[in-house]
Formats: C-alpha cells, sequence, structure tokens
C-alpha cells in the first residue's frame, strides 16, 4: 500500500525488532563508518545543514542550524540529550521508531555526537515506554560490543558513552530544559532562555537537544546526501519523509513513513483508510495535540511545515488526529485542555492558573451552563496566554482552543443557546 | 552603563541592571511577585509585563526577564501590559480565600496592593477552589496554604538563599504545596524569613498571631542586639508590648534577612520579672529620690576614699551614645577609666581587633563577594548566624570555604572542615602566612596547604575569625596574617557594641586589673552599666563585689549583679530608645527607638480591653536610656547633637552625627589603641588527668537577651556536653547518656553527646543560661573532669 521511499522504517516489520545483525545486514552503521572514517565534524554538521532537515519534535528548528550554534570545537565538557518524552496526546512515532528499529537511534547518536564533538549522550526517554528503553539497553550493549561505543571509535581517538535515562514521567519534560533539570535529578521546571542549552545546559555545560526521529535521519542523509534527503519531500522546500501517527475516528490509526509535503487527504484517506463508519471528517489535529484544528476545507493542504503555518495551525509532529462528524469540539477541545492544564509544572501564573481557568469555562459551557460572556472570556484568555508563559507549554496549549475560536465558535454559541451539548454526552 | 527610557523618562543604570529595577529607580511601581532582590528574577508570576515599543527587544516582555540596554523604549501604561497584569491577578486569586479580615498579613499584604495596583477587581471564576490542609511548622511559622498565590519565593528563599533542606515547593500544576514533606518544627535557623518574603498571608509569625494590624504597630529601623554583626532590623510595638521583629534592609550587612534568634528573641522586653522602677536596697522609689540618694552616696565614697575608688564597668549591650558619656564622666569626675566589657578575653580581643582592621575590614557583602574563605574558630550558625548566609552566597558563586575549628562546624553549604586542637589554631594562622604546617600531621599537612595555596591564588579572600575562640593573641596573629596575605578580614565579637566600647577603652586598664583592685580594697563603689560582672566576669567578681561598699546596677533585664545592687536604675531595652551600635567591622549604625517603654497592657489589662481611661502617667514608663541617665549625671542636655559632636572631635568617629537609622551605616576611620600588655593566654591546656572542656556559644540559649524570650524556649538545646566518639569510648561513655562534669567550681549533670565532626579529646558545651554552665568563660579551655552516671550530684 505504502509505495513512499521507506528510510526510517526500512527495517520495521510490526511485533518484531530489528537488532545489530538484521540491522547490519540491511545497512545499519554504514553511514557511521563513512562519518567517522572519512568525514570530519564540521563536515557532518555542513551535511545536517545542507539536507534542510527540520526538527521533528515539534517545533521543527532547523537541525544544521542548531547544530552550528554548538560549540563543537570547544574543549569544554559537553552533552547531548536525546528527547524521547513523547508525551503529547496523538503522538507515538518515536514509539514505532525504538520498537522496530533501535540500532538506527544509536548510529544517529554516535554520528550527531561526533559531529557535536560531545563524549556523553544522554537519551531521555518516556516513562512509560519500558520495551523501548530496553530495545534502547540492548542496541547499546550491541552496538559497544561492536566497538561502535566506548573508547576510541573506530580509530579516531574520540570516546563517546551513550547514557539511558528513564523519566519520572510528566509531559513538561518534553521542553527541553525542563528535561536537563530533569537528567539532573531536581525538580523539572522549564528553565530561562537565554542562557541557551547550547551555552548553558545540563550541569551548565553546553548541550545540544535534539528529538529521536530527528537523530534518526542523520545517518541517512550522511549516506545519502543532502540532494538525495531533499528530493524525498514533495513539496517545494519539504525535506525527507516523516513518521506520521493516524489516531482518532479513522479506519485504520496507525504509523506511516510518508514524504514531507504529502497532501492531508491522502494521508486521510489512502493511509487512515477513510472516516469510520461511513461518518464525514469534521476536524483533525495535524500534528499532535498542540497544532490548531483543520477542518474539511483543509484537506488538500501539504503537510509540510510552511503551508500549515500559513493556515495558522502546524506541522508539530504530524500526529494526526481524525474527529468525525458527530464529534463535540467544545468536548474535545475541553478534553486536550484537561490534559494540558494537569499536566502543567506549575512555574508560571498563565499556564498553572490560566489553563485551569480556561478549563473551567469549558466545562461550563460543555455542561450548558455557559454564557456568551464566557465565549469572550474563553477569547481574551487565549490573547492573553499565548505567547505569555513561561515556556511553549501553554501556548500548545492554546493551540486547539484557537482552532475552536476560529472553526468552531458556532458550536459554542449552540452549547449556551441550547443550554446543553448539541451532541448529546 | 546603558540609558534607557520608561514612561517617557530617561534613566542611565549600571550594566547588568533588568528593567523591573531600572523602572523602580525611576519610581515607578510595576506588580510583581516573583523578583525579589535578593533572589532575582525567575520570570515565574509573570506580572511584571512591559510594552518595548522601540529598541533592541520589542513586544509585551516580562520586565524583570530583560536587561536594560542602550536605546529601549517602554511603556509601562501599554494597554496590553495593563490587560495581561489584570488577568495574571485575576489568575492568581482564581483560588485565593479572600480571608483579609482574619488573615496576619492584612494591611502589609503584597497581594492586596497588587490585586489593586494590577485592576483586577471583579470574580469571575465561580468554580470550587483548591483547599489544602495546613501544617504545623513549629514555633515560629505558621502555614495557611489556601492563601498561595505559587510566587515561589519562599522556596528560593528557603532552599536557595538559606539553604535549607527540610522545606520546599511539591505537586505540579495548580496544585502545588510549599511545606515540609511531613508537619514539623522548620530546621533552618533562618525559617523566619518565609515570614518577610511570603507576599501574602501564607507564613505568617506565629509569635505575633492575631496581634496587631500594620496601621497600628510601632515600628523604627533599628540593629539587632543579639550579636556582633549589626544586622538591620525592624522591631515593632502595640499596647507598650514588643510585638515582633522583621528584617530590615541594609546590602552591606544582613542584605534583607535575619536569623530566627533576631526576629523570635525579642521577648526580654516584655519579661514579666524585668524592674522598670530606680529602687534602692530592693525598695522602689522615685528616679529623683534615687538619683539622690546615689549623689550623696557616691560623694562619700569619694570623700573617704578618693575618685580613684569609683569604677565604672560599661557593656558591649549599651549604645556608642551611652559608652561616650561614660567616659566623660569618669574623666569629669577623675573615676577610674571605664571597662566596656567584663569579659577580659573578649575586651582585649575587641581592642586588638579595633586597633588593627583598617583596610583589611570586610563587611558581610564582600564576603558574599569572596572567593576564597578561610575560616578559623568560627562557628557562624551558632555565634553569628548571617554570617552563615553571606559564606553560602559567596559558595553557591564559586567561593571554597576552609573552615579550622575544634568543633562540628555546620555551615549552610559546602566547605572542608578540619578539625583541630583550640591550640592549634594560633600555629594555623601563623602556618598560613609562610606556608609551613610542620606542627600538624600529615594528612592536616596537605590539607593546610592546600588552604594556603588557595588563599595566595584568591583574588577576594577573606580571613573569618571567631573572637570567641581565637582570644587576643589568635586575633592578633590574623591581623598579621590577613595584612600579609593581603586579605580581608573578618572577626565576629562578643556583643552588638564591642567594637564601639573597644575604640573608647583606648588603652585604658582591662578586667583583670580593675578585679584586682577591687580584691586589693582599692574600689569602694562600681556602677555597672548594662553589665553583670557577676555572670560574664572572672570566677573570684563574686568575691571582688563582695568588698564593695556601694554597687549601683542600671539595666533592663535582671541579672545576677542586678539582684545584688544597692541601687538599682532601669534603663530602656535596644528597641525602646534610639542610640548607636559599631558593628565587628567597624560599622556605626544607628538605630532609633520604636516605642516608649511601658508596662505592656497586656500584663494589667487581665486579657482586657485596653483601658479607657487616660492618664498622662505610663505604668512601667519609667525606664531610661543609659545614655539620659549619664547625661542628667552630668548635667548635660538629653539630646544625641552634643553626644555626637563631642565624638565627632575624635576623628574615628567621622560622619557619625550624619548618619540616619535604616542606613547602610559608615565604617570608623582610623584605628583603635591597643590594650595594656597582658600574660598571653593562648595556646590552651588542661593539666595532666583533667579533660579540656570548651565553653561556647550556641544559636539559641546562650546570647543573653534573647534567652530570655519565651518564644525561643521550645528550640533552647538541652544542657549537653559534647565529645568525639573515640573520646566517648575511651572514657566508656555513650550517646545520650547522662554524665557527671566536674570543673573547679562547678559540678553538673549533662547528657553525653557523641560528635564525630569534632576534634577528639576535646569536650565542648553551650554557655546555656540559667544553667550553671553559663558562668564558665566562654572560648577558654576549663579543665574538668567527666564520669558516667551523675547520681551522686
Amino acid at each position: 500500500m505504502n509505495d513512499y521511499p521507506q528510510i526510517l522504517f526500512k527495517n520495521r516489520v510490526v511485533g518484531e525488532t530489528a537488532f545489530i545483525d538484521r540491522f547490519r545486514a540491511n545497512g545499519g552503521y554504514q553511514g557511521l563508518e563513512k562519518g567517522l572514517r572519512e568525514m570530519t565534524p564540521q563536515e557532518i554538521t555542513a551535511t545536517v545543514k545542507a539536507s534542510g532537515l527540520r526538527g521533528r519534535g515539534g517545533a521543527g528548528f532547523p537541525t544544521g542550524v542548531k547544530w552550528s550554534f554548538f560549540p563543537a570545537d570547544q574543549p569544554v565538557e559537553k552533552f547531548l540529550v536525546i528527547n524521547g518524552d513523547e508525551m503529547e496526546p496523538g503522538t507515538y512515532k518515536d514509539r514505532q521508531l525504538l520498537l522496530a528499529d533501535p540500532h538506527q537511534l544509536i548510529e544517529g547518536v554516535i554520528l550527531s555526537a561526533f559531529a557535536l564533538q560531545v563524549s556523553h549522550a544522554y537519551i531521555f526517554i518516556r516513562y512509560a515506554y519500558e520495551e523501548c528503553s530496553r530495545n534502547l539497553e540492548q542496541a547499546i550493549a550491541e552496538a559497544k560490543e561492536a566497538g561502535y561505543l566506548g573508547r576510541d571509535i573506530l580509530g579516531t581517538g574520540w570516546d563517546l558513552e551513550i547514557h539511558l535515562h528513564r523519566s519520572a514521567g510528566r509531559y513538561i519534560l518534553g521542553e527541553e530544559t525542563a528535561q536537563l533539570n530533569g537528567i539532573e535529578g531536581v525538580r523539572p521546571n522549564p528553565r530561562s532562555k537565554p542562557p541557551f542549552p547550547a551555552a548553558k545546559g545540563l550541569w551548565g555545560k553546553p548541550t545540544n537537544v535534539n528529538n529521536i526521529e530527528t537523530i534518526a535521519c542523520i545517518p541517512h542523509i550522511i549516506t545519502g546526501g543532502p540532494g538525495w534527503f531533499i528530493n524525498l519531500g514533495i513539496t517545494q522546500g519539504g525535506v525527507g519523509t516523516k513518521l506520521f501517527g493516524l489516531s482518532g475516528h479513522l479506519n485504520r490509526t496507525e504509523c506511516f513513513e510518508l514524504p514531507v509535503g504529502i497532501p492531508l487527504r491522502e494521508v486521510v484517506e489512502t493511509f487512515g483508510g477513510g472516516v469510520r463508519n461511513g461518518k464525514g471528517f469534521k476536524a483533525c489535529l495535524p500534528g499532535g495535540a498542540s497544532t490548531p484544528f483543520l477542518t474539511a476545507q483543509h484537506l488538500d493542504t501539504p503537510m509540510d511545515f510552511e503551508p500549515l503555518e500559513q493556515l495558522d495551525s502546524r506541522f508539530g509532529t504530524a500526529g494526526v488526529t481524525v474527529f468525525d462528524e458527530t464529534t463535540c469540539m467544545v468536548g474535545a477541545t475541553l478534553n486536550l485542555i484537561r490534559f494540558f492544564a494537569r499536566e502543567s509544572c506549575g512555574w508560571c501564573t498563565p499556564c498553572r492558573d490560566g489553563l485551569s481557568f480556561v478549563q473551567w469555562i469549558l466545562e461550563e459551557i460543555e455542561a450548558g451552563r455557559g454564557n456568551r460572556d464566557q465565549i469572550a472570556m474563553l477569547k481574551d484568555q487565549k490573547k492573553n496566554i499565548t505567547g505569555r508563559s513561561f515556556c511553549a507549554l501553554a501556548e500548545g496549549a492554546m493551540g486547539p482552543l484557537d482552532g475552536l475560536l476560529r472553526h468552531f465558535e458556532q458550536e459554542l454559541e449552540d452549547h449556551v443557546k441550547l443550554g446543553r451539548c448539541p451532541f448529546g454526552d | 552603563m546603558p540609558t534607557l527610557t520608561i514612561d517617557n523618562k530617561s534613566i542611565t543604570v549600571p550594566d547588568g541592571t533588568n528593567v523591573l529595577e531600572a523602572a523602580q529607580r525611576l519610581g515607578i511601581v510595576i506588580p510583581h511577585f516573583c523578583y525579589h532582590e535578593a533572589l532575582g528574577a525567575v520570570g515565574a508570576c509573570r506580572l511584571c509585563a512591559m510594552m518595548f515599543e522601540e529598541g533592541p527587544v520589542k513586544g509585551l516582555q516580562m520586565a524583570c526577564m530583560v536587561t536594560a540596554q542602550d536605546g529601549m523604549q517602554i511603556s509601562t501604561l501599554h494597554p496590553e501590559a495593563q490587560e495581561l497584569r489584570s488577568h495574571v491577578i485575576e489568575w492568581m486569586m482564581l483560588n485565593h480565600p479572600h480571608d483579609c479580615p482574619v488573615c496576619d498579613e492584612g494591611g502589609e499584604c503584597q497581594l492586596q496592593d497588587m490585586t489593586i495596583a494590577g485592576g483586577h477587581g471583579r470574580r469571575r471564576y465561580a468554580g470550587k477552589k483548591r483547599t489544602w490542609i495546613n501544617q504545623d511548622l513549629g514555633p515560629f511559622v505558621v502555614q495557611e496554604m489556601n492563601r498561595c498565590i505559587q510566587c515561589y519565593r519562599c522556596v528560593r528563599t528557603y532552599q536557595d538563599y538559606c539553604g535549607g533542606d527540610d522545606f520546599g515547593v511539591m505537586g505540579s500544576r495548580n496544585r502545588l504545596f510549599f511545606g515540609r514533606f511531613q508537619p514539623g518544627k522548620l530546621e533552618s535557623p533562618f525559617s523566619g524569613n518565609l515570614v518577610d518574603v511570603c507576599p501574602t498571608g501564607v507564613f505568617t509569625d506565629k509569635t505575633f498571631r492575631f496581634k496587631t494590624r500594620y496601621w497600628d504597630i510601632e515600628e523604627a529601623p533599628a540593629v539587632c542586639p543579639h550579636c556582633s554583626l549589626g544586622c538591620t532590623v525592624i522591631p515593632g510595638a502595640r499596647y507598650r508590648e514588643l510585638q515582633r521583629v522583621r528584617a530590615g534592609v541594609n546590602r552591606q550587612t544582613n542584605g534583607f534577612f535575619i536569623c530566627d534568634r533576631s526576629r523570635f528573641g525579642y521577648g526580654y522586653a516584655n519579661h514579666r520579672e524585668r524592674i522598670r522602677q530606680p529602687n534602692c536596697q530592693g525598695a522602689a522609689t522615685s528616679w529623683r529620690e534615687a538619683l539622690e540618694h546615689l549623689k550623696e552616696r557616691l560623694g562619700k565614697v569619694v570623700n573617704e576614699y578618693g575618685p580613684l575608688s569609683v569604677a565604672i564597668v560599661g557593656s558591649p549591650r549599651s549604645s556608642l551614645e551611652c559608652q561616650a558619656l561614660l567616659r566623660e564622666w569618669t574623666r569629669e569626675h577623675g573615676y577610674r577609666p571605664p571597662l566596656f566589657e567584663i569579659d577580659n578575653r573578649r575586651d582585649r580581643t575587641a581592642r586588638i581587633l579595633a586597633a588593627g582592621l583598617g583596610k583589611q575590614a570586610r563587611s558581610m557583602a564582600e564576603i558574599a563577594d569572596s572567593d576564597c574563605l578561610v575560616m578559623l574558630g568560627s562557628d557562624p550558625l551558632n555565634e553569628a548566624p548571617l554570617l552563615a548566609l553571606a559564606i553560602r552566597q559567596a559558595v553557591r558563586n564559586g567561593c571554597h570555604v576552609t573552615c579550622l575549628d575544634p568543633r562540628a562546624v555546620k555551615l549552610p553549604c559546602a566547605a572542608s572542615h578540619l578539625p583541630v586542637q583550640p591550640e592549634q589554631l594560633l600555629p594555623a594562622i601563623n602556618g598560613l602566612v609562610a606556608n609551613r604546617f610542620e606542627e600538624f600531621e600529615r594528612q592536616d599537612q596537605l590539607f593546610l596547604e592546600g588552604a594556603a595555596e588557595r588563599l595566595g591564588r584568591a583574588e577576594r579572600p577573606v580571613l573569618v575569625g571567631g573572637g570567641d575562640l581565637l582570644g587576643p593573641e589568635g586575633t592578633e596573629a590574623l591581623l598579621k596574617a590577613a595584612r600579609s596575605l593581603n586579605a580581608g578580614l573578618f572577626v565576629t565579637l562578643g556583643g552588638p557594641n564591642s567594637y564601639g566600647g573597644a575604640l573608647l577603652s583606648e588603652d585604658g586598664p582591662d578586667s583583670e586589673e580593675m578585679i584586682e583592685a577591687a580584691l586589693e580594697g582599692e574600689i569602694k563603689a562600681l556602677f555597672c552599666i548594662e553589665a553583670d560582672p557577676l555572670t560574664e566576669g572572672p570566677a573570684r567578681s563574686a568575691r571582688a563585689l563582695g568588698q564593695l561598699e556601694l554597687l549601683v546596677v542600671c539595666d533592663h533585664m535582671v541579672n545576677r549583679t542586678a539582684r545584688s545592687a544597692d541601687i538599682f536604675l532601669p534603663t530602656t531595652a535596644p528597641p525602646e530608645a534610639a542610640g548607636t551600635y559599631i558593628n565587628n567591622e567597624g560599622r556605626m549604625l544607628p538605630f532609633g527607638g520604636a516605642y516608649a517603654p511601658g508596662l505592656p497592657l497586656r500584663d494589667i489589662g487581665e486579657g482586657g480591653h485596653p483601658p479607657r481611661t487616660f492618664s498622662n502617667i505610663t505604668t512601667g514608663g519609667e525606664p531610661r536610656p543609659a545614655w539620659a541617665i549619664l547625661a542628667t549625671l552630668l548635667q548635660r542636655p538629653l539630646d544625641f547633637d552634643s553626644i555626637h559632636h563631642g565624638l565627632e572631635s575624635d576623628p574615628h568617629f567621622a560622619g557619625l552625627g550624619l548618619l540616619s537609622p535604616g542606613g547602610e551605616g559608615r565604617r570608623v576611620t582610623d584605628a583603635g589603641m591597643l590594650p595594656p600588655a597582658a600574660q598571653p593566654e593562648f595556646p590552651h591546656s588542661a593539666p595532666e588527668g583533667s579533660l579540656p572542656l570548651l565553653v561556647v556559644e550556641a544559636l539559641f540559649g546562650t546570647e543573653p537577651l534573647s534567652s530570655l524570650s519565651p518564644a525561643l524556649e521550645p528550640v533552647i538545646p538541652e544542657a549537653a556536653v559534647q565529645l568525639h566518639p573515640t573520646t566517648a569510648a575511651r572514657l566508656g561513655i555513650s550517646d545520650g547518656e547522662t554524665v557527671s562534669l566536674r570543673t573547679e567550681l562547678e559540678h553538673l549533670r549533662l547528657t553525653a553527646r557523641t560528635e564525630a565532626e569534632m576534634v577528639p579529646g576535646l569536650l565542648v558545651a553551650y554557655r546555656l543560661r540559667g544553667t550553671p554552665l553559663e558562668l564558665l568563660p566562654v572560648g577558654k579551655i576549663t579543665p574538668c573532669l567527666l564520669e558516667k552516671g551523675g547520681n551522686d550530684a
């Protein structure tokens, strides 16, 4: 069914994990050999920069640019942190990657660590991903055994140790600076930026934080070259492939590797198998719980950073959650806001108290106790929370509310007018 | 020095100033909670939003998180900024219980002020509020978590600034709990600062609970009288009762915080046994009669034995004004030169320090800025608690701390501690200069060489000494070391005005000389001004005082000497009158009187409503400032101007008259004079067969004023003798066992406590007031015998 090139899912057999033998048999660790034997760290960074790879964790910051800010050539202790705290509702791509092919990440970590000239890399993994953690532990042990980790790797004179850190399990740990606090063992409130982690990160040392999927792309970019990687995308400016995690009211809720720029309609209809039970498509979250809703009129949008930003939404993690026509969008938004309000770390006021206030307003409206003033309050809460919080959590939480207010204000009005939810329970 | 414009007003600020601070300098009030000058900016409350209109930063920003830069044009009144502020306040108030009428913070509540300033006037949230079960946090602080607005100031103060680890933030989202893991007494000796930093009524002063509203309290900036550091405090009184003490701000000394002894040790002023009327031979009388009686008795002594038969003992507890008049009084009448400290060791230590400190003087602010601290015989948490906080701030900035002390010195920060015998302090000091430590064991040599090496490398090194343990010889050696190493020096002294007394003593006689003279019958009349020779003086003081014909005591507290006075004249307690102290770094710090003395209404009203009869006489209002008593005797005007004028003719005290209470004070200039030569008493040692006992100060229970405070009773330590486990094992004593301790004069039963961090072979005990331990000299070695049990006592 999926005729698109499979890069990250090359070795994926659902229900199985590719460990070192199958990984190597399929060309694994060739990028590593090439990178470490034939390239300088600067060349690797330049190649990643040339590939146009953008971070796969949600924010989409160009990876090569981030690396070029990193003081790789300075003889100080520095760290690489791999963010595997995949906790956004609707996002489960990293899990699929680690279940299928953990060595791909390890190879990417080694190449990235070499490019950044760090000797200690931390893989920060979500609390619930115990099976992934065990896969990684085995992969790290195998890589060490094979001489890809440890001292003087491939005769370069460079050492690397990979540490696996299991999260204590809160969404805020996905925020990079909160994650650094989490690794340090202190309360995971986000840190103020500046100083950015590249200057003062883990234990005050320069630190680079990247998403799992981002790092997994690195060996392929090194092996295939930036031109090849760019051409994997099918929109102008869209590069590479992306893991799409489908969920919600679809016939098939699975994870697919698809080219960046694929139209949303194709994702929903071809890969998701269309909306289940023959219902109509009402809306979707295009890239995880923090991205504003898209509606049926947006189905022909290419799934890429720029086109989605033009619709005031975001590509995010490409975790596509679909809602059918019987869904109450007020209830759906309330459900998402509950998650974000619950996961606020409690550091800043807009997030800690603002989100629970929004939750209360939505609860009142959803329960039929709302009034028109409260719809106005929602707008003004959104305005005053967005961009006013300490980190991006509250801003992300405002994503679905923003979509609700832009596309489904009528549903809010209907709740108020009817004094109940028009969609029943 | 960037120049920026806020609300069309231009200001130039030092590099690194944030925009909130710049606005404050312009007098613009911006609501804020999480920012605190001592704690810094963290950007959590999101209240100090300003609109950055032009310049390097644009848009709505949190002013505390933006460093002031050239060309910034900022509006605090921009509609978006005001709108956000009103929202932030609304969010903070969602769960607030609105219980201002029953909240102790009401009237001095930053949340009340900021709610009004932030423009939030109408509650829109109609849901349920989050509520908490509060914890019992011990005798000092009340917790009412429902009022919390989650500004994190408490945890940043308690953990980050003060180094406490039994209080913190738990939970997440809008269910944050700021407290202890389990209910219980807050362990930090700085716990009371929670009361000051909490912007609302979550943490309030338990000793002040439900007593007074802010607008009814009488306050004045003052200087803490409980140690030599001179922290600025603000005592507050109502109905003639001293009801609380809160921290004042002095960026050179205490910064923004004080210790719990300073905050909760105020009960001495309200003490029920305080004698508030002049009396002669135990019979209450009027001031007029008492003073006439005094003149008559004194005249008789002078006529019969000459003026040199009159001696004066002043005190480090007295104000500089009182001390100055004492000296004038003796000069005018030809009496013996006054003493300002009856404890000879402390007297000589203070005089040696004052004579030589000069350019080596450092403030606590400079200690916090030091990159290398070497502590010698100093136990800050017990002797001068705020010093420990200054040291902690230095460590947070990367300073290395070395501590040489026989005691198990505990600090709220990392430090390398080497337990040494008291007599090893002197060779250690001299060794630091010469970088030679032959007298030490090999392992200790390495430790000391490391310290000397760091000291040599440091840019802003400071030697920190404890005057009690160093004594005059140690202090002199430390002074020389500081000069030769080009290091700063900070030595803690015995009392709040030890330094002032030392300057005024000049090269006059010491207490040994006076006691000898008294024993030989040369002294017939003794004036004790806020001094207690029977407790603080050498053991033979009792014999010396027994030979007097006239003992006059002026004091505000009841003590041994006061009880045996022929004539007793009540003086005001420190918060009841203005004055000046000179702290241990030589800083002149004036203080104001917060209220007039009088018997607290609570004590005469029997718990009822304040009386509604009016009288122009204050019950119990007789106490007078000690300086005023002396001015009366000297027939001088009752004002400070003439005293200050007289003092300023001495160049040390230049600028004294220009200082005002609550300010940063001013260092005395030049150096004082050395005391007369004396037999060296350092190194200490104990005779064969006995054990050396070192009596030292403790945080609670040993300082004379605060030990009278009922609020501190629950935290006064047990009467114990501390010893190293190996010493205990040698004596067959186990931890917690009752032991019998016998000195030449005393015999007491104590609990033995083993302490692995202290030096072996030594016994350490706190000089607890109200126990026989209070009679033992501080800092000196007392030979003693220690046995198991103690049933024979």
